[in-house]
This record gives structure tokens, sequence and C-alpha cells, in this order.
């Protein structure tokens, strides 16, 4: 599903995000990503939405070589791919339901299918009963709830996750990871950017650690070990 | 799908413009300023260019004949002269009517009338007035009419008229020329302050942006409010214009009537018939300069 070859991402003047890395996830994996900050994590997830281009190397999402995309195919490949945040990127001017089709409006769905959809995604992250709320007026967990709603209205094959939990109590937090679990049953592809330590450890599934730009560690069933 | 995405964009621009509505009104303003500053140029084009006209309507030469003159050799010498390249018209006044126009002109005037009846006869001469074709040709056309040798022509009275002509010609151009780096520097002023309010609705909108663009917008569906915005100010701009340029030209009017009496000048009725092309082309530049103005905006503050 997601191939890395080679791929090297340099900031100027020497500061190598990403040196010489090396990586396959498969289709329906769920994959933690651990590091310390600063290492590189972020600019993976950046490279694989287009945001980042690659110095050196090849990028593969889903059959797509998309290390040199073009601007105009950068929505389509949006599109293809869930992206929720720490910091959840709602508009709090605008209601959950309107949030989350916000995302439809913007890709030119007709409001028909907008009012079909959105209160579908909602109901599969428990939000059925606050579709008309404010960010402000839910809790955090719920606003990540409402990304997570938000990301997957296109139906997307990979869900990336960086650092979701980051401003979340413990209980919010495995609410979020619970939620991204029931996804990945679904067969979405999930990948995991944190620095919850209790979180991969109960996990137990693959952890790539990440450590100056290198993939240090690559294990099935692995801990967070830095 | 496009025709929904279009009306999504005009809604999102419709909704930025009204959430910053203080900035909204001060662009409008800038612009509806240098629109007036463009209108009055050209009002005052039209004014200056009466003001030629009517001057250049009363230049001619006249050429007095001999009272004894005889009506054969007049319409002799006119037929001559007619047949010069340089000459529009001519016009003959024998001693009759020369005489109806004086009394007319002096009706109110009893010692100068009283004087003319105790002459007894018809003291005038008869004349040939002669209009050029262009201001330039004058000179020309009166170095040949000195030239004509004709025994019945008693005096050529040939004024200088051009000098009074350039005169005006040179003061309505400077006017022209203030007037254009006025509405240039109004132009200016509002393609920075256009660009301004549009850097400004970027960065207000920069988190609303991004998540756009992180869900899958078209840099289409992104850029097009702002440019959108543009052309509604545009628009706005032309329509109150047009509002407050009528009413300032009918309260003109009255004044150029007694100013230009005599002399037809209708400036609302100039605007009226010119209407479409002088607003029409007046809302194509502001919305270029508009649309310019965004896309610069666009391309230096937002990676979209």
């Amino acid at each position: 599903m997601i191939k890395f070859h080679n791929v090297s991402k340099i900031y100027r003047p020497d500061v190598k995000a990403l040196n010489q890395v090396n990586l396959h996830i498969k289709p329906g994996e769920f994959v933690s990503v651990v590091g310390q900050s600063g290492t590189g994590k972020t600019t993976m997830i950046k490279t694989l939405i287009g945001e980042e281009r690659a110095d050196q190397g090849k990028i593969i999402v889903g059959g797509w070589d998309i290390t040199n995309i073009k601007q105009p195919e950068i929505p389509f490949l949006r599109r293809q791919i869930g992206v929720i945040f720490q910091d959840f990127k709602l508009l709090n001017q605008k209601t959950l339901f309107e949030n989350v089709s916000f995302a439809l409006q913007v890709c030119g769905h007709t409001p028909k299918k907008i009012r079909n959809i959105v209160p579908q995604v909602l109901k599969i992250v428990g939000l059925e009963d606050k579709i008309h709320r404010y960010p402000k007026e839910v809790s955090g967990g719920e606003q990540q709830r409402a990304a997570i709603a938000r990301a997957l209205v296109h139906r997307p094959k990979i869900l990336l996750a960086d650092e979701p939990t980051g401003n979340l109590d413990s209980i919010n937090a495995q609410e979020i990871i619970d939620l991204l679990l029931k996804i990945n049953k679904f067969g979405t592809t999930i990948v995991l950017v944190t620095h919850n330590r209790e979180i991969v450890n109960k996990l137990k599934r693959r952890v790539i650690t990440i450590e100056n730009g290198i993939i240090a560690k690559d294990q099935e069933g692995g801990k967070y070990v830095l | 799908m496009f025709i929904l995405s279009f009306f999504r964009v005009i809604k999102f621009s419709l909704q930025d413009m009204f959430r910053n509505i203080w900035l909204t009104v001060v662009t409008i303003t800038i612009l509806v300023l240098a629109l007036f500053s463009v209108n009055m140029l050209l009002t005052l084009n039209i004014i200056t260019r009466t003001a030629i006209n009517s001057i250049k309507d009363k230049i001619d030469i006249n050429l007095y004949l001999k009272p004894t003159a005889s009506e054969d050799k007049i319409l002799s010498l006119k037929a001559e002269i007619s047949g010069y390249s340089q000459v529009k018209k001519i016009d003959y006044i024998s001693k009759a009517e020369a005489l109806e126009s004086f009394k007319s002109k002096h009706q109110n005037d009893p010692e100068v009338l009283e004087a003319l009846r105790q002459l007894g006869e018809n003291p005038l001469t008869p004349t040939l007035v002669i209009k050029a074709n262009n201001l330039e040709q004058y000179n020309e056309l009166a170095a040949k009419l000195n030239k004509i040798k004709s025994d019945i022509i008693e005096s050529r009275n040939f004024d200088n008229h051009k000098l009074i002509i350039s005169k005006i010609e040179n003061i309505s151009r400077k006017i022209n020329e203030v007037g254009i780096f006025v509405s240039l520097v109004f132009i200016a002023v509002s393609i920075l302050v256009v660009y301004n309010a549009i850097k400004v609705a970027i960065y207000t909108h920069r988190r609303e942006i991004g998540i756009m663009k992180l869900v899958g917008a078209s840099n289409w569906f992104v850029k097009s409010p702002f440019l959108i915005s543009g052309i509604i100010y545009a628009l706005i701009g032309v329509v109150l214009i047009v509002v407050i340029f009528y009413a300032f030209l009918m309260l003109l009017q009255p004044y150029l009537e007694v100013f230009f009496s005599g002399y037809s000048i209708d400036i609302v009725l100039y605007f009226s018939k010119n209407f479409i092309y002088i607003f029409g082309i007046e809302f194509i530049v502001a919305a270029i300069i508009n649309i310019l103005a965004s896309f610069t905006a666009l391309g230096r503050y937002s990676k979209v």
C-alpha cells in the first residue's frame, strides 16, 4: 500500500529529516511510527500527502508513484488518504456536521449525497447525537472523532494519524485508538505516529522506530523502545 | 458538478466579504474614488472639447468688398474662393443683409440706430465670410486670399485666432495631464488596497484554506472565492459610481448650460448614450485589476 525506496528529505542547509528510508506497509496493516521529536516522523506523513517532496528515492501510494506528483494531482491524492492531527483542525464556526460536510462540499459532491453520507460516518465514530454541536461544545476526544469522521468521509484506503492522542487524556486517547482499530478492521490501512508508549505497547502491532531520519527498528508486535 | 461547485464558490466568496465587512467597505470606497477621478477626467475632456469647438466655430475670415461691387463679380469671386481646398464654407452677405443684421444686433441701442438713420444710406459693405476646414489651414488660406488680385476687395480682416486656440488647447492638455496623474495615483492606490484586502482575507482564512487543501479541494476551488470577491468588488464599485456620478452630473448640468449658453452641451446625455461603453470598460478594467491583485496575493501568501 505504501512503499518508500531510498527516500531522503533534506531541509536546508543540511538537516536530513529522512535519510535513505526503505519501507513497505501492506494493505490493511496497522503500523505505529515512533521516535523522538524532530526525527522525521511528521516529514514522512508530509511526503505521503504531497505537502513535501522527497529529494531522493521513490514513494509509491496504492500503486501510484507520487515522488514527483504534479500540483493539480495533489487534491486527488488527498481524497484517497485520510489525515488526522493532534490539533484536530476543525473549523470552530461550523458544526460537526458542517465540518464533515465541508470535505465533501469542496470536492463537488451533491447536497443529497452529503445528507446521506455525513450522518452515517458520524454514527461510525459515535457522534450521531452531537452532529449539530460546535467543536467548542464537545470534548477533545469528540473533536478528534469528528476529525476522524471528516478523514473517513472520502472512504480512504489509508488513514494517517499524526499524534492523534497528543491533546487527550488517557481515557479519550484509548477511545480514539479503539476507533482506529475498528476502522482498521474494515480494511483501512492505519499509520499511527505517536509518542504514547502505553498505547504502542498495548497495541502489539508493527512498530517502526525512526532515529535521526533513518529506520532504526521495524518489528512486528513490537514495543516502544527508544 | 461544475455548476454546484461554482455556486459554492460564490457562496464562500460572499461569506468572506461579509465576515470582513470593514475590509470590503474600504476596498470598495477606494475603488469608487479611483473610478470617480477617471470619470471626472472624462467629464473635463468633454467640457474642454465643447469649449474649444465653440471657439473654433466663431473663427472665420471676412473679406470686405467695395459697396459698388456688382453682384456678378461678387458671385464669381465667391465661386473662385470656394474652389480652394482649404475652404469648408463660404457665405455671401449682401449690403442689405449686413444692414439687417447690424440693425437687429443694435436694436436696443437707439443712438446707433439714430446715427444710421441720419446717414441716410447703407454704409455697410458686402462681405464674404469664409471658414476653413480646420484651424491649421487658416494661415495657408489667408496667404492665398492675400494673393487674390481683385478690384472689388476693399479690405481683408485676417485676425489671428490661432493663438487663442493654441492657448486653450494648452490649458486643456494640462488639465488632462493632471487628471491622468490623479487617476493613475488612485488606480495605484486601489491596486494596493485590493491587494492588501485579499492578503488579509487569505491570512484570516489560512486555517480554512489549510483544511480545504487537506481534505482534497482543488486549487481552483481554493482560489476562486478570492477571485470572485475581486469581481464582486468591481461590480459594486461600478454600480455605486453610476449612482454617485449621475447625481453629480445632474448638479453640474445647469451650470454648464449657463456657461455654454448658445451651444449645446448635455453631459448627462453623453454619459447615457455611452453608458455601456464607459461603465462597461470601467467594470472590465477594475475587475482585471482586482483579479490580478488577487492572483499576486494568492501566489505570494497562500501556497495553494
